[in-house]
């Protein structure tokens, strides 16, 4: 008996009962459905990792205070009482003056979440107090009117420049242009002087365009109330100078922070690349990834012994037929073929309506949630083989069982 | 051994010699039922040769079925010597067996066995399916028309009466064109009526030359045969010529 012919028998056999079919394909479709819209998930996020780092740049430096305990603890072994404030301004004066040879430019930021309020309308987002240096560093451009300038910094003045996702809480228009406008943050009046261009970005990382950018002078003093900074950016003259500036940053640091060895176990702040920080985020996106997969084969495997269950009650309710096929000349390599077919094209058609199901899953979500989701042809070949593989693996105990059967008690079975 | 004379009818249709079809010697089948042996075959010994029309008589639980299935090879011997066409088939394995059923042996059972939901047509063509052949359609139309069913080649088993689906049975197990045909009771089911139409299509296919062997419990419907065999407890006692042989009258 040929391939053709047994795979006409095959759905034959499975058309006769279509409840039951479907009923047996569910567990397959469920669990392929599942890997290919968590893996979608996955590959989206870690897209959205790389698309914001690149965005951003690949000679980017930044720098966060370390946390207190390892800055109390060198505090303590030195026994100075002269505990340095963490990162400063005058920190970031100093880099950006110094090493000229490696670092482009250096900009300094205090985030806060604060609350803004044009009109009648009121908004919460994440005001950036920053310098002029934080365009280029940043990879920002204004789309309208200006960013704010070095006078406006020295003078603390009361300027700022807004996203698009602001303009559109405030406006219900995401291309409304607030130029000239007065924004109230936290109850000062904030004159808006530029609109942000549109990262466009959104995912795990938040939405960059949902914030408010001003003088560190003016949110530091009159907002924020802080001294010291949130985070410093550094734009590198290229990779390779990377390493030098990561060098001379630390170094400066550790001497005006009186650290001691050894390093960098006793440093109170961390110096990362976008890249570094790029490949953290996508280890956690991957392990994430892996986990639910993970839970998804497990499904499939469940999916595989509902076949098997099925498998074997249709051998017991066809063993007469099974009788017949054996006394008219099919030999047990024939019976155990026949139904080895079957239940891999159950598996199999499980697979496929599972990748129909997975792909759209996949971008409804993307529609309704906003993450970005990214279906690779990897997942779906994968899924298909792992079908196929799980109709022939649970499928082969009840056709070996089938071919066992003895002609003259399968005739006779009732 | 045991043939007499040849008919005018058998000279024409088989080798000019006399040839041995089915030699069994001391066959013995021991079943174990609920802890107790139970002696099916006790020692058969039977010869059968090509061209032969043999029932097999006897009460119920005397082993004729029991003997059918083994010269079917559906069946394998507890102990003894079983050789069609010179050849043991009692030692072959499985798959062997298997080929021995399809091209050598036509079945025809008494509850028809026919496969349910599907046509004449796919039922006759499915020791062709087995056996690799190609025409499988205009073999199986042919089967189907020589036993009187070329219009109802697309009716399923449901949508045919007892005795068409004893002649679809009959089709089946002529396709692969086998020397020996074994009927278990094929008219066991049926009405005297249809009964006769079926040994009528026996005794054209044993016209033709081929072997039939066939369980009875039936007098009358042994009478159609050439030759009676009686089996009793396991034992062949009597074993001879049919006297005042039935030919079945054209329908």
């Amino acid at each position: 008996m040929n391939l053709i012919e047994s795979l006409l028998v095959a759905l034959g056999g499975l058309a006769s009962n279509k409840m039951r079919t479907a009923l047996t394909m569910l567990g397959i479709i469920i669990g392929v459905g599942v890997v290919i819209i968590v893996v979608a998930i996955g590959k989206g996020a870690t897209k959205s990792v790389t698309d914001s780092v690149n965005a951003l740049g690949t000679n980017i430096l930044t720098i966060t205070p370390a946390p207190s305990h390892v800055r109390i603890n060198a505090a303590t072994v030195q026994g100075s009482v002269d505990v340095p404030d963490r990162l400063t301004l005058a920190d970031a004066t100093f880099i950006s003056h110094n090493f000229k040879k490696s670092i482009m430019a250096v900009a300094p930021q205090v985030h806060g979440q604060v609350q803004i309020v044009l009109g009648n309308t009121n908004a919460t987002t994440t005001l950036t107090g920053t310098t002029t240096d934080y365009p280029f560093v940043n990879n920002s451009t204004v789309s309208t009117g200006r960013f704010f300038n070095a006078r406006e910094v020295e003078g603390s003045l009361k300027v700022c420049v807004a996203g698009t996702t602001v303009a559109s809480n405030l406006t219900g228009d995401a291309t409304s242009n607030l130029t000239g406008h007065s924004i109230a943050i936290n109850h000062e009046m904030f004159l808006v002087v530029g609109m942000l261009t549109s990262k466009g970005i959104a995912g795990p990382g938040g939405d960059q365009d949902d914030v408010i950018v001003a003088p560190i002078t003016t949110v530091m003093r009159r907002i924020l109330n802080k001294q010291v900074l949130n985070s410093m950016t550094v734009r590198c003259k290229d990779a390779p100078t990377m390493l030098l500036a990561t060098e001379q940053i630390s170094n400066f640091l550790r001497n005006r922070h009186h650290l001691h060895p050894p390093f960098p176990a006793n440093d109170d702040f961390n110096v990362r690349s976008s890249t570094e920080l790029m490949a953290r985020i996508q280890g956690i996106t991957g392990t994430m990834t892996s986990l639910l997969s993970a839970v998804a084969v497990i499904s499939l495997l469940v999916g595989g012994i509902g076949i098997m269950n099925i498998m074997l009650v249709s051998v017991t309710e066809r063993t007469r037929e099974i009788g017949i096929r054996k006394a008219i000349g099919a030999t047990p390599a024939d019976i155990r073929l026949q139904f080895l077919i079957e239940s891999a094209v159950l598996s199999l058609a499980g697979g496929i309506i599972g990748i129909f199901m997975g792909v759209g899953g996949a971008l409804l979500l993307a529609k309704l949630s906003g993450w970005s989701t990214i279906v690779s042809i990897g997942s779906i070949l994968l899924s298909l083989g792992i079908s196929a593989g799980i109709g022939i693996f649970f499928g082969l105990y009840p056709a070996s069982k089938a071919a066992s059967l003895h002609p003259i008690d399968a005739l006779h079975y009732e | 051994m045991n043939n007499g004379p040849l008919k005018e009818t058998e000279k024409m249709l088989i080798p000019e010699e006399v040839t041995l079809l089915l030699r069994l010697r001391d066959i013995h089948k021991n079943y174990t039922i609920g802890g107790q042996e139970v002696r099916a075959l006790d020692g058969v010994d039977l010869d059968i040769n090509h061209g032969e029309f043999v029932a097999i008589m006897g009460p119920s639980g005397s082993g004729k079925s029991t003997l059918l299935n083994i010269i079917g090879c559906l069946d394998a011997p507890t102990s003894g010597l079983y050789e069609l066409d010179g050849i043991d088939v009692s030692k072959m394995d499985e798959t062997e067996q298997a080929h021995v059923r399809n091209q050598r042996i036509g079945f025809v059972f008494q509850g028809f066995n026919l496969l349910p939901r599907t046509t004449a047509l796919k039922n006759v063509s499915l020791p062709l399916l087995y056996g690799h052949h190609h025409d499988m359609v205009a073999i199986a139309t042919a089967a189907l028309t020589r036993v009187g069913l070329a219009d109802r080649l697309y009716h399923t088993s449901a949508e045919l009466s007892g005795g068409q689906q004893q002649r679809v049975a009959i089709a089946r197990a002529l396709t692969m064109n086998p020397p020996l045909i074994l009927a278990d009771e094929p008219t066991g089911n049926l009405a005297t009526k249809q009964s006769e139409e079926i040994m009528q299509i026996f005794q054209g296919v044993n016209d033709e030359g081929r072997t039939v062997v066939m369980v009875t419990h039936e007098p009358d419907i042994a009478l159609f045969c050439k030759r009676m065999v009686i089996v009793r407890d396991g034992k062949i006692v009597e074993d001879g010529p049919v006297k005042d042989r039935r030919i079945a009258k054209s329908a």
